[in-house]
């Protein structure tokens, strides 16, 4: 069995601990990318060998591939990954971001309403770094996926909704092949929760596995 | 707190048919068994960065561990760039998969698998308990390729569902007839450059016992469907 939470907490004080009821097409279609491989591909094969569709946060869309091999004849590298998640500070476009929109949930969902943007101007947050941590037994297990956010402008910042944002990149040393980020899941929290100056806030995502 | 919701489901569909075609037994099952290999796999797309600068050399960026279904670790990679040191205009064929199941016909180490075995399932769970290998010989069953159907979104349901169905259809060209009791999906993790493959590994995403026996008769065929439902809010 497969369940899923978001947490959120502030100060250091969990404020929301809820079930993620969120995850959007997106998702379905990324993970059908990844599934539909086949591996075991010649050493001369390129391109694409499964891909699909997905909806950008600005509503374009775009080819994600769950098995790829870099194109470009004339590079010394290449490589990449079907969904990474894990992005740097300061990073906003993907990863586990926040906003202040409310509107509900829904699958066909591709952004959050209303980002609340990098920064540490008024009615922005600091985008700290992702923390991942795992535990594994017969019975139970879990990962989870944890971004902190500081506000250090002289407002306070209201967050009303999280999300979920991957990446699915390809290059070589001559360029970038595929570059797409796309929103996987999207949680309205049932009560705003307000980050005053010098505050902090922690979202985490735990997807459990139990018999 | 909102209410409990499952976000992803499984169901295992099987039809049995006799060696004229006709459908001798079917049922569908609810799955209740994704491994600890498949959270590592997710574990590892958390872990992965995605941004690199071009000319990265990382092999791998970002890995994992799963289980081999002969019980030893293996590192599964999920991010990786190669780079060949000998020069330009080189071709690359970079890349990989983390977590494929369309598995050929006649391959019988991904993709869907069937076992005739009972033990109970438990999350460290890398094999099946006894698996039924392609072949026609006794005992054996003659593995079709695998499908993933992308089913897509279906909001008439409360709460809307993404749905795949993975399928693959299984002969028996034996003269006896051949009983399944367990399912297993296996995923196969493969990074190679133009060169070498530097990663192969084969490992077990999911398992289920069935709840009841499905006998699939001498010249008969059964065709099993592991039908993944993602819920959305």
């Amino acid at each position: 069995m497969i369940r899923a939470e978001v947490v959120v907490e502030l100060d250091g004080r969990e404020v929301y601990r809820g079930e993620s009821k969120s995850f959007v097409q997106n998702f379905g279609k990324i993970l059908f990318a990844i599934l539909n491989g086949t591996g075991g591909v010649p050493l001369n094969y390129t391109g694409s060998v499964s891909s699909a569709t997905v909806q950008k946060p600005d509503g374009s869309t775009a080819t994600v591939h769950g098995e790829y091999y870099t194109t470009k004849t004339d590079a010394q590298s290449g490589g990449g990954t079907a969904m990474g998640f894990n992005a740097r500070a300061g990073e906003d476009a993907w990863g586990i971001l926040v906003g202040s929109g409310s509107d509900p949930e829904s699958p066909t969902q591709y952004n959050l309403k209303s980002k609340i943007a990098h920064g540490t101007d008024p009615g922005k947050l600091y985008y700290d770094v992702h923390t991942v941590t795992s535990s594994y037994s017969n019975t139970s297990s879990y990962v989870e996926i944890t971004r902190s956010f500081i506000n250090k402008s002289s407002q306070p910042v209201t967050v009303r909704e999280v999300g979920l944002f991957a990446r699915n990149r390809y290059q070589t040393s001559a360029g970038v092949e595929v570059d797409v980020i796309f929103m996987v899941a999207r949680d309205v929290l049932p009560n705003p929760v307000t980050v005053n100056p010098l505050g902090s806030l922690l979202v985490r995502y735990r997807v459990v596995l139990t018999t | 707190m909102s209410q409990p919701l499952n976000p992803m489901k499984g169901f295992i569909e099987i039809e049995v048919r006799d060696r004229e075609g006709r459908v001798i037994q079917k049922g569908r099952h609810e799955m209740r068994s994704f491994t600890n290999n498949f959270l590592k796999i997710l574990e590892g797309f958390f872990n992965a960065y995605g941004n690199y600068p071009p000319g990265y050399d990382a092999r791998p960026a970002t890995k994992t561990t799963v289980v081999a279904p002969d019980g030893t670790s293996k590192d599964a990679w999920i991010e990786a760039y190669f780079y060949y040191a000998y020069g330009v205009n080189t071709y690359t064929y970079s890349g990989g998969v983390a977590m494929a199941t369309r598995a050929g016909a006649g391959v019988d180490s991904y993709g869907i698998v069937v076992g005739s075995g009972t033990a109970p399932f438990n999350l460290n769970d890398r094999a099946l308990a006894t698996k039924i290998a392609h072949g026609t010989g006794a005992g054996q069953l003659s593995y079709d390729p695998v499908s993933l159907d992308d089913l897509g979104l279906d909001t008439s349901v409360s709460p809307p569902v993404y749905r795949l169905r993975l399928v693959r259809g299984f002969k028996n060209l034996t003269s006896s007839p051949i009983t399944i009791t367990e399912v297993g999906v296996f995923a196969r993790n493969y990074w190679k450059h133009y060169a070498s493959v530097f990663v192969d590994v084969m490992f077990l995403i999911a398992r289920d016992v069935l709840p009841s026996s499905y006998t699939v008769p001498a010249g008969g065929s059964a065709t099993v469907a592991v039908v993944i439902e993602v819920v959305m809010g």
